[in-house]
């Protein structure tokens, strides 16, 4: 009988290495985290074609009709989402997101105070080859003056008095207070008469309401109505 | 989840990924110093050729790190994307190289076998990382005067399987067998120095 012959240390680590060196070739591509290539012209063209965004009235209808595959997702942080968030929102932050799982039939709506952090997740997700995905134009502060408190002022323009209805009829649905009457420095869209800031880098810590002062909603549109103005 | 890197490049946790590079720098000056890196004499042997342990040490550490990033990152322990990749100049580094190499060639010793045989009592080991530490004061102090020149020449954040445009296992594989060849012939080169020295007297 032959005898075994006795294998070093040495040359048992290096067949070692050899096997996972020859395993390699056939092992496929490593997890590269969530890496992904970007068509920049054909998001450029889909930005330019303002089919990147929905309006607050686009998505009120939406949550409202029960939209099949609809997801709206809250980026803002976690006391935010709790504060205050739209029906059926879901929360999830920027980096929660770049690894979350989107099924191809749904469509994804986010939103953040804003807008700014909902436009940078709507990227993150196009470039993820997620298709049917939008951010609400102006965030929060768009719902908050479109759909939670709606105002026709009285030199609206006929576009804006032709809409009033459905958008008082969606106000109403969610709980909103539609308002006719008072001024208005614009007459055509509501939100361009008031403050444009930079929701998203606001900083520091905002006054909380006291309980039972105000609703939920009220209060938060309060909230962002404050950094807002 | 993926359970590594243990901290992100860019979360703020900085004690995390300190405590991880002290228990890694230790690690690797204990496995330097075992192999006998920390004299200046073995790596003088490694540029006559009669003794190549620093080639076999460093190459080892090198297919090791490389085959557990690739297996770690395949089975979803290692997220890759998570992992910093050095930013590539190409003439600054190549100067540096130079810089780099005489002082090796100086002193006998690199930064980290220098480190470990400065903790070994060694006193040339001490001069090295003195003067080390001398040259990272002085950089800092005259770096604006540089500061145009080290950022000449930017290639990114560069990978061999990005480089080459080659399926990652396959530069993996061509990684191992270029070790593996090396080690094999390692022993003849070292035969053959040690001959040749005897040889000539």
């Amino acid at each position: 009988m032959m005898p075994i012959p006795r294998i070093s240390r040495k040359h048992a680590l290096a067949g070692c290495a050899g096997v996972l060196g020859v395993l390699a070739l056939v092992a496929g591509e490593p997890n590269r985290g969530t890496g992904a290539t970007v068509d920049v012209d054909r998001l450029a063209a889909i930005v330019q074609a303002e089919q990147d965004h929905v309006t607050a009235l686009e998505l009120a209808q939406w949550i409202r009709d029960w939209k099949p595959g609809l997801r709206v997702i809250d980026v803002r942080g976690a006391d935010d989402f709790a504060a205050y968030h739209l029906p059926t929102a879901e929360n999830f932050s920027v980096t929660q997101l770049t690894r979350a799982r989107f099924r191809a039939d749904e469509t994804v709506v986010l939103y953040s105070e804003g807008g700014t952090h909902a436009a940078q997740g709507w990227f993150f997700l196009r470039a993820k080859g997620l298709e049917r995905v939008f951010f609400l134009r102006e965030g929060l502060y768009e719902w908050a003056t479109q759909i939670v408190e709606p105002r026709l002022p009285d030199d609206a323009s006929p576009q804006a008095k032709a809409r009033w209805p459905e958008q008082a009829a969606l106000s109403r649905y969610f709980g909103g207070s539609p308002r006719v009457g008072g001024t208005a420095q614009t007459v055509d869209d509501p939100t361009a008469a008031l403050p444009r800031a930079s929701h998203d880098d606001a900083g520091g810590e905002l006054p909380r309401p006291a309980s039972g002062e105000a609703s939920a909603s009220t209060a938060a549109v309060a909230r962002i109505r404050a950094r807002g103005c | 989840m993926t359970a590594l890197p243990f901290f992100s490049p860019v979360a703020a946790d900085g004690a995390a990924g300190l405590l991880a590079a002290l228990g890694i720098g230790v690690a690797f000056g204990w496995s330097l110093e075992r192999a006998g890196l920390g004299s200046a004499r073995k790596l003088a042997a490694q540029f006559y050729l009669t003794d190549l342990a620093v080639f076999r040490v460093m190459f080892t550490a090198i297919v090791t790190a490389a085959l557990g990033v690739f297996w770690l990152s395949w089975l979803g322990v290692l997220d890759l994307a998570q992992v910093y990749v050095p930013p590539t100049f190409l003439l600054p580094q190549a100067v540096g190289g130079i810089v780099f190499g005489a002082g090796m060639v100086a002193g006998g010793l690199c930064p980290g076998t220098g480190c470990v045989a400065a903790a070994t009592g060694r006193k040339d080991g001490a001069a090295v990382v003195a003067g080390m530490l001398a040259g990272v004061f002085v950089f800092s102090e005259v770096f604006p005067l540089v500061r145009r020149f080290y950022e000449r020449t930017p290639r990114g954040a560069l990978t061999f399987p990005a480089l080459l445009n080659l399926p990652y296992g396959v530069v993996l594989f061509a990684l191992v067998a270029l070790a593996l060849g090396g080690f094999a012939g390692a022993d003849r080169v070292e035969r053959r120095a040690r001959r040749l020295a005897a040889g000539g007297g």
